[in-house]
């Protein structure tokens, strides 16, 4: 006697290639993203600023304008002397109770990096300045 | 009569919990990494405390400490990258366009770039920096 046994139900749908298609976009998604978190400084004049013209480049020792030198080493200077952290720190706080209109120039060195940069521009918003100009001398060094 | 039946297939859900996983997975990497373009250099960008948040999009040029420089991973000279952009902002003066710049890089390859793209007509340019390094 043959009997009929009942045929197992098919899946409707075999689940292996979507799986396979998965994996390989998580590879994909892996590989070819980056996870480093950035940020951004915006490098370019804002229209508030251009409305509000820096206190003139013709005396750079006045009340409104502090001129930072940076040294092609990296370090900061301000009227002659070489300053550290905290110092730079102290110079730029004080500088800030000048006025509410006080305003930063860093004349960069094109030697230095741009981490010597970065770093002055977070220890000048760290002051709670928010005007800074960088100004870059012409012609190669 | 005892008929032996064939055992019952192995059920589906192990294929249908890996899948679960897949897709958190996928997911996950999609939402926490960026899909920028990156250069066919290594760039590692400058430590920095004070930046905002990098929205998405725009143009992205990396700077090499040894000169090279490449725009949306494509290497190319400083007056290629210029006017490329030049050509792109006129139509779009909003264009952003990012300088991503290798810490190490000497200001006389980043303040010349910044002062010829502001001077194409470019308004919306930003310095790259990272609040903490790998």
């Amino acid at each position: 006697m043959r009997l009929a046994l009942p045929q197992p139900p098919r899946a409707l749908i075999s689940l292996v290639p979507l799986v396979d298609v998965l994996l390989i976009m998580l590879v994909f998604f892996m590989v070819t993203s980056t996870y480093l978190d950035l940020d951004m400084i915006p490098a370019a004049e804002r229209s508030e600023d251009a409305a509000a013209p820096m206190p003139a480049q013709a005396a750079p020792g006045g009340a409104g304008m502090l001129l930072i030198r940076l040294a092609p080493d990296g370090r900061p200077w301000l009227r002659g002397q070489a300053l550290d952290a905290g110092a730079l720190a102290a110079a730029l706080d004080a500088h800030r109770r000048a006025g509410p209109d006080a305003a930063v120039s860093v004349l960069a060195s094109p030697r230095a990096d741009v981490q010597a940069l970065v770093t002055l521009m977070d220890a000048v918003n760290d002051a709670g300045l928010t005007r800074l100009r960088v100004l870059r001398t012409e012609g190669v060094p | 009569m005892r008929l032996q039946r064939p055992p019952p297939r192995a059920p589906m859900e192990t294929i249908i919990a890996m899948i679960d996983v897949v897709f958190f997975l996928l997911v996950f990497f999609m939402l926490i990494g960026r899909m920028d373009a990156s250069a066919p250099f290594e760039v590692l960008p400058p430590l920095g405390l004070s930046g905002s948040d990098l929205p998405a999009g725009g143009l992205i040029i990396a700077v090499a400490p040894d000169g090279r420089q490449a725009l949306d991973g494509v290497e190319m000279d400083a007056d290629a990258i210029i006017a490329t952009l030049a050509a792109r902002a006129a139509d779009e003066p909003a264009l952003p366009v990012r300088v991503n710049a290798h810490h190490a890089a000497p200001l006389s390859l980043v303040l010349p770039l910044l002062s010829r793209l502001e001077a194409a007509g470019l308004r919306d340019i930003g310095l790259v920096v990272t609040p903490n390094p790998p």
